[in-house]
C-alpha cells in the first residue's frame, strides 16, 4: 500500500513536470482540440468525421506550416459520446490552453454552452448542435456553421413537397429520431410547421439501447403508413434503421435522412436494396479538389493518416465533411490573424475569426475545396450562415447529387430561432448578451 | 509507536462506545479534515476541482447510499443510477417551481423524493431474496430512466429533453450554474458530504444499523428473535436513496451542471456499485476510497500519456483506459474481496503492533 | 370508460383487424424472444455449474461476432473463420478460469458477479483495441446463411419472413436440442450437472472442477458465438450489441437461474409479450419505447407470485 502511494506521488510529480514542459515548446501554435469519439456504439459516424478532420490539420502543417507559420496542434479527447467524458474533456482542454471547443454531442453542447461565457471559449458545431445557436447576440462564443438541425428540417420538407410545403397538406410523415437532446432538436420546428401546412407529424423515438432492433419502430411504420419518413439517426441508429426499411419493404425513395445519417458505411449493408435513400448533405466528396489532392499525397500516401483505406473511406461523404469543418475552423484562424495582425490568436481574437467567415464562391475555390460546400457567410448576428445543402441519393453503390443547392425557410426559422434564444437566456439569468452586435 | 494504543482505557461504558475510542484515530480523520478544508481548495487547479475533488465526493456520497442498502442491509441493488436521477430531477423539479427557495432546503427535500420512489420499490424485497431482487432494482433503473425521457412535465417541456440548472445564489454567493466558481462547489459539496456523512456513521453504529446487520447475515435469524424484517428493510431501502437522491441532485447541480435522461441509465449504477464493493462492503471509510480509485484512476490515465510526451492516438489510451479499470476491478476482487476499508483495517493493526511484530 | 376501453378492448380489436399485422408483430417477436433465449441459456449453464451470475455474456456474442467478421476482414475464408473463432472462444474461456475464476473460488456471488463485470470491460477495451469500434457487416453470405425474404399472404395482407431469421430460429432449435442431449446423455454433461447439484460431492466422486468450468464457458463461448452471427447479421456488429445482455437478466429471472427449459421459455415469452405489449399499448398511449423496461417490470410481477422464478428450483431456507 504504502509502495503504491510512493509511486502515485511519483508519476503526479512526472506528470506535473512534463506538463510545464509541454507550455514550454508550444509558443508558436495553437491548440484546437477536438472531443473526438471513436470509441462507443456512436463510434461508426465519428471515425470517419474525426479522420478527416485530423488530416486536413497535418495537411495544412505539411502543406504551409500550418496557418501562417503558426502550426495548428489539432488534439483529439475521446469522449466515446459520453457526456461525462465530454465535460472532462473540456475541462481538461481548457487547462491545456485550448482556443476551441469542438463537442460533437448535443447533449455535451448542453453542458459547455453555458460556461463558455465564463471560460470566454468560442464552441465549433458545425451542423449539429442547438438550432438557435444561430443567433449570435445570445450566444456570443457558440458557432453552428454551415446550416443548423432546423436549416435541414426544412430544406427536407421542401424536396419532398417538391418546393410547396402546401402539397404535403394531408399527408403524414413520420420523424425516426433518436431519443436524445439531438434527436428531438427538430421537433418545435416540424411541429410549427406541421400546424401550418396541415400535415400530421408522427414522432418515432428510437432509444439508445434499442438502435440496432428497431422492429418495434419500424412494425410502426408499417401500420401508420406514413407518405414519407425523415430520419434524425446517428451513429448505429442508421444502420438499423436503414436493413429494417429493406426488411418492412418500406419504399426507398420516400425515406429521407439528416446529413449524420448519410454514412457509406450503412447503406452499404444493404448495398442495391437501399437505392433511392435519400439524405440532406451540406457536403459532397470530390476527389478532384486541390485539396482532397494534397491530402491524398502529402497525409494518406505519406502514411500519417489513421484512414481505413482497405473500405474506400476516402471517397465517403463523412470523411470529406470532416475534411470541410477542419477547413472552417482553420479559416476562422486565419481571419483572426489577418484582423488582429497577429501570430497566435487567444480565444477572444478566434471567436471573432469564426464570427467573420466568408466561404464565398471565390473563398471556395482558393482554397481548394470546389464543389465541395455551397457558400456561406457569418456574422455576428448570424452564427450558422446558412449555406443550404444538396440531396444526395445512393445509387447502389455510392451517394450522387439529386438536386440543386435547397435553400431553407427563413422566415420560419429566424422567428422560432428568436423564441427559443430568448427562452433559453431568460431560463439561465443572467445571461450575458453581446450587446455590441449591431446587425 | 505512533499508533499505540496502551494508556488509552477506558472508565465507563459510554467512553468505550465513543466515536473514536483510540485516540489517534480522531487526530488522523482531523488532519484529513484539514487537508479537505484548507490545504487541497488552496493547491488546486480548476480542473482538479472539476475532474477529480467534486466528482470524488459525490461519487461517494451515491456509493454510501448505495453501501448502506447493500453492504449493511445486504439488499443488492443495481438501480442507484435511476435513483439518482429521482433526486436530480426533483431537486429540479423545485428549483424551477420556486426559485427563492434556499438550495440547500431544494437538495434536502429531493432527497425525500427519491426515499419515497426507493421504498416503492423496495417492498418486493420483502418476498424476493438474492439475484432475484436485483430485478425489481433494474425495472427501477430502466422503468425511470424511460420515465425520465416521456414525461415532459419532469424537464418543463424543454426541446431538448435535458434539464439545466440556473445561477442560483446562496446568502449573495453564486454556488450552482454556470458563473458558479469551482470552489465555492466544493466547498458547498464538502459540507454537505461531511455532514451525511457523520449522520450515517451515527445511524449506522446505533440500533437500527445493528438491525440492519442482522438481517443481512441472515433475515430468518433476525426475524425469530423479533426483529420487524419489514421495517428493517424498507427503513434501510429509505435512507439508503435518500441519501442516493441527495448525491443525484448535488451531481447535477454542482458538477454537471445540465443532465439529459440517458446520464442515469446503467452504467452510473454500476459505476457506483463498484465504488461501493472495491471500497468494501458494510464500510464508510470504503466510499471514500473507492471513489479515489474509480473516479481519479482513468483521468489520471487519460492525462497520463500526453503529460509524459507518449505519442499515442486518444481513442487508443480510452480503450487501454477501460480495460485497465476492467482488469482492476478483477485485481482488487481477487487481492482484497472485502474491499480497501479492509486494507486499511489491516495497515492499522499493523500499526498499532509496530514496532513489535507480536 | 374511454380509458377503460383504450386499455381493455382497443388494442383486441386492432389485433383483430389487421390479423396479418398481428402475425408479423409476432413473428417478430419470437425472433427476438429466440436471441434473448440464447443469451439467457450462456447464463443459466455458467451459473449452473459454478453459481456465477456472468454478465460477461453479452460482451462475449460481440466478441465472438467481432472476432469471425476480424478474421474475415483479415482474408482467412468464412468457413476457416468460424473453427478459428471457435479457438479463441476456447482460449478466452481457459483464461477466464485460470485468471479470474480459480482465485475467486468460494467468494460471495456479488463478488464473482462484479468480477464478471469486470470481464465486461476489459472486453470491451480489448476489443475496441484490436477491431476498432466501428459498425461491421456479419458475414451472412460467405457463411451460407440464405438473405433473401419469404412473402405469405395471409387474409389479405402479407407477412414478411426473413430467411436469415428463420434460419436463426432452426438454428438455435438445433443448437438448443443439441445441448440438451450432451447435458442429459453424455458423460461430460452429466458432470456439469453433478456440479450444479454440489460442488464437494461432484468434487469428492473425481469430477475436475477446472475442466468442467473451462467447458462450460466454452458452450457459453459457442452459444454467443452462434447468437452473434444471428444477431450480427440482423443488425451489424457493433459494441452497441452489448445492451442486448442486459434484457437476457429478465429472461433469466422469469424461467429461473438454473433452469435451462426456463430460459428458453422465459425468452420467447418475453419477447413475444414485449413485442405486443409495445405496439399495442406501449405506442399508442404511452409515447413508445416501453421494450426497455417491459421485461424488467414483467419478471417482477410474476417473481412476486413466484419467487424461484417460474422453473427454478425452490428456495429453502433452513436457520
Amino acid at each position: 500500500m504504502k509502495r503504491l502511494m510512493k509511486t502515485a506521488l511519483l508519476a503526479t510529480t512526472i506528470a506535473a513536470g512534463a506538463a510545464f514542459a509541454g507550455a514550454a515548446y508550444a509558443q508558436d501554435s495553437v491548440l484546437l482540440p477536438n472531443l473526438s469519439y471513436r470509441t462507443g456504439p456512436f463510434a461508426a459516424t465519428g471515425t470517419p468525421l474525426m479522420n478527416g478532420q485530423r488530416d486536413y490539420m497535418t495537411m495544412l502543417n505539411e502543406r504551409d506550416g500550418g496557418a501562417n507559420g503558426v502550426i495548428l496542434n489539432y488534439q483529439e479527447c475521446e469522449t466515446g459520446y459520453n457526456t461525462e467524458k465530454g465535460v472532462e474533456c473540456y475541462e481538461k482542454t481548457k487547462a491545456e490552453g485550448a482556443i476551441v471547443t469542438q463537442p460533437w454531442s448535443t447533449g455535451i453542447t448542453l453542458q459547455v454552452l453555458p460556461k463558455s461565457n465564463v471560460d470566454s471559449m468560442p464552441i465549433l458545431a458545425p451542423g449539429y448542435g442547438f438550432s438557435a445557436m444561430q443567433d449570435g447576440k445570445v450566444f456570443k462564443w457558440a458557432f453552428n456553421p454551415p446550416a443548423s438541425y432546423w436549416d435541414g428540417a426544412s430544406m427536407i420538407l421542401q424536396n419532398i413537397s417538391d418546393g410547396n410545403l402546401d402539397n404535403l397538406k394531408g399527408k403524414k410523415i413520420a420523424l425516426l429520431h433518436l431519443d436524445h437532446p439531438f434527436g428531438k432538436e427538430p421537433i418545435p420546428l416540424l411541429e410549427t410547421l406541421a400546424k401550418k401546412h396541415g400535415f400530421t407529424l408522427l414522432p418515432i423515438p428510437v432509444g439508445l439501447k434499442e438502435m440496432q432492433n428497431q422492429s418495434a419502430q419500424w412494425l410502426q411504420i408499417r401500420r401508420e403508413r406514413p407518405d414519407f419518413v425523415v430520419m434524425w439517426g446517428w451513429g448505429a441508429m442508421n444502420a438499423g434503421a436503414i436493413t429494417e426499411a429493406v426488411k418492412t419493404k418500406y419504399p426507398m425513395n420516400q425515406f429521407v435522412g439528416i446529413w449524420w445519417s448519410g454514412l457509406d458505411a450503412d447503406l452499404k449493408l444493404v448495398g442495391d436494396a437501399g437505392k433511392g435513400y435519400r439524405t440532406l448533405s451540406w457536403s459532397y466528396p470530390n476527389n478532384e479538389s486541390k485539396v482532397m489532392k494534397d491530402i491524398k499525397q502529402l497525409v494518406v500516401d505519406a502514411g500519417k493518416s489513421m484512414l481505413n483505406t482497405s473500405t474506400g473511406e476516402f471517397d465517403w461523404v463523412f470523411y470529406q465533411r470532416g475534411v470541410l469543418i477542419s477547413a472552417m475552423l482553420a479559416e476562422g484562424v486565419k481571419e483572426a490573424q489577418k484582423h488582429f495582425n497577429t501570430k497566435v490568436v487567444d480565444r477572444e481574437q478566434l471567436r471573432w475569426g469564426l464570427e467573420n467567415l466568408d466561404f464565398s464562391e471565390a473563398k471556395i475555390k482558393e482554397l481548394g475545396l470546389d464543389g465541395m460546400i455551397p457558400p456561406f457567410k457569418t456574422t455576428c448576428g448570424n452564427h450558422t450562415g446558412h449555406s443550404g445543402a444538396w440531396m444526395l441519393e445512393w445509387d447502389g453503390t455510392k451517394f450522387v447529387k439529386a438536386s440543386d443547392v435547397l435553400q431553407a425557410d427563413r422566415a420560419e426559422i429566424d422567428a422560432l430561432v428568436a423564441e427559443k434564444a430568448k427562452e433559453y437566456a431568460d431560463a439561465n439569468q443572467p445571461w450575458p448578451m453581446n450587446d455590441e452586435c449591431k446587425l | 509507536m505512533l499508533y499505540r494504543t496502551a494508556s488509552q482505557f477506558k472508565t465507563s461504558y459510554h467512553a468505550d462506545h465513543a466515536l473514536f475510542p483510540v485516540r489517534q484515530d480522531a487526530w488522523l480523520l482531523g488532519i484529513i479534515l484539514i487537508f479537505a478544508y484548507a490545504i487541497i481548495p488552496m493547491t488546486a487547479s480548476e480542473f482538479t476541482f472539476n475532474a477529480l475533488l467534486i466528482p470524488v465526493l459525490i461519487y461517494a456520497l451515491a456509493a454510501l447510499g448505495l453501501n448502506i442498502l447493500t453492504g449493511y442491509a445486504g439488499q443488492l441493488s443495481l438501480g442507484t443510477g435511476a435513483f439518482m436521477g429521482v433526486g436530480a430531477y426533483a431537486c429540479f423539479k423545485i428549483i424551477t417551481a420556486f426559485p427563492d427557495l434556499n438550495i440547500v432546503v431544494a437538495i434536502a427535500l429531493s432527497g425525500f423524493f427519491s426515499a419515497a420512489v426507493g421504498v416503492a420499490f423496495g417492498l418486493p424485497s420483502l418476498r424476493i431474496k438474492g439475484f432475484y431482487l436485483a430485478i425489481t432494482t433494474l425495472a427501477a433503473q430502466f422503468f425511470l430512466v424511460w420515465l425520465f425521457e416521456k414525461w415532459g412535465w419532469l424537464y418543463n417541456y424543454s426541446s431538448s429533453g435535458a434539464i439545466q440548472v440556473p445561477n442560483i445564489e446562496m446568502f449573495g454567493i453564486i454556488v450552482a450554474g454556470p458563473n458558479a466558481s469551482s470552489v465555492t462547489q466544493y466547498y458547498f459539496v464538502l459540507a454537505v458530504v461531511t455532514a451525511v456523512t457523520w449522520l450515517a456513521i451515527n445511524i449506522t453504529r446505533g440500533r437500527i444499523g445493528r438491525i440492519w446487520k442482522s438481517v443481512r447475515d441472515m433475515d430468518i435469524a433476525a426475524e425469530l428473535v423479533g426483529i420487524n424484517l419489514m421495517k428493517a428493510k424498507l427503513s434501510a431501502f429509505a435512507i439508503s436513496s435518500y441519501i442516493v437522491g441527495v448525491a443525484g441532485a448535488l451531481f447535477v447541480f454542482l458538477w454537471r451542471g445540465a443532465a439529459e435522461p440517458n446520464l442515469f441509465d446503467i452504467p452510473l449504477s454500476f459505476r457506483v456499485l463498484f465504488i461501493a464493493i472495491i471500497g468494501g462492503l458494510g464500510s464508510i471509510l470504503g466510499n471514500y476510497l473507492g471513489a479515489i480509485l474509480i473516479v481519479a484512476l482513468p483521468v489520471v490515465l487519460g492525462t497520463l500519456p500526453g503529460m509524459l510526451g507518449i505519442p499515442i492516438q486518444s481513442a487508443t489510451v480510452e480503450h487501454l483506459n477501460v480495460m485497465i479499470v476492467g482488469a482492476t476491478i478483477i485485481l482488487f476482487l481477487i487481492v482484497e474481496p472485502h474491499g480497501l476499508a479492509r486494507f486499511w483495517q489491516i495497515i492499522r493493526e499493523k500499526l498499532i503492533m509496530w514496532p513489535f511484530p507480536h | 370508460m374511454e380509458f377503460l376501453n383504450s386499455i381493455l378492448i382497443k388494442p383486441f380489436q386492432d389485433m383483430v383487424a389487421a390479423p396479418d399485422f398481428l402475425l408479423q408483430v409476432l413473428w417478430e417477436g419470437l425472433v427476438a424472444g429466440v436471441l434473448y433465449a440464447l443469451i439467457a441459456l450462456g447464463f443459466v449453464l455458467i451459473y449452473k455449474s459454478s453459481r456465477i451470475f456472468n454478465f460477461a455474456q453479452g460482451i462475449m456474442v460481440v466478441f465472438a461476432a467481432l472476432t469471425l467478421v476480424g478474421l474475415h476482414e483479415k482474408g482467412v475464408p468464412a468457413l476457416l473463420a468460424v473453427p478459428l473463432t471457435l479457438v479463441v472462444m476456447f482460449l478466452l474461456a481457459v483464461a477466464i478460469e485460470r485468471v479470474v475464476l480459480r482465485p475467486l473460488v468460494n467468494q460471495p456471488d456479488i463478488i464473482l458477479f462484479m468480477a464478471t463485470i469486470g470481464i465486461t470491460l476489459f472486453l470491451v477495451g480489448f476489443g475496441e483495441l484490436i477491431f476498432g469500434g466501428e459498425n461491421k457487416v456479419m458475414i451472412t453470405e460467405q457463411l451460407g446463411i440464405p438473405t433473401g425474404s419469404l412473402t405469405f399472404e395471409p387474409f389479405g395482407g402479407f407477412v414478411s419472413i426473413e430467411q436469415k431469421d428463420l434460419t436463426a430460429v432452426i438454428g438455435a432449435v438445433v443448437l438448443v436440442a443439441v445441448l440438451l442431449v450432451f447435458l442429459n446423455k453424455s458423460k461430460m454433461g452429466r458432470a456439469i450437472r453433478a456440479l450444479g447439484d454440489d460442488h464437494q460431492a461432484a468434487l469428492s466422486v473425481g469430477i475436475s472442477l477446472s475442466t468442467i468450468w473451462i467447458l462450460v464457458w466454452f458452450i457459453a463461448g459457442i452459444i454467443a458465438l452462434a447468437t452473434g452471427i444471428v444477431w450480427g447479421a440482423r443488425a451489424g456488429v457493433s459494441f452497441a450489441l452489448e445492451v442486448i445482455a442486459y434484457k437476457a437478466l429478465p429472461v433469466l429471472m422469469l424461467g429461473g437461474l438454473e433452469s435451462v427449459l426456463g430460459a428458453i421459455i422465459g425468452g420467447l415469452a418475453i419477447g413475444i409479450l414485449e413485442k405486443l405489449f409495445e405496439i399495442y399499448w406501449g405506442q399508442p398511449l404511452m409515447g413508445g419505447n416501453t421494450e426497455t423496461w417491459f421485461a424488467f417490470v414483467f419478471a417482477l410481477i410474476v417473481l412476486l407470485f413466484r419467487p424461484q422464478g417460474l422453473f427454478g428450483e425452490r428456495i429453502i431456507e433452513r436457520v
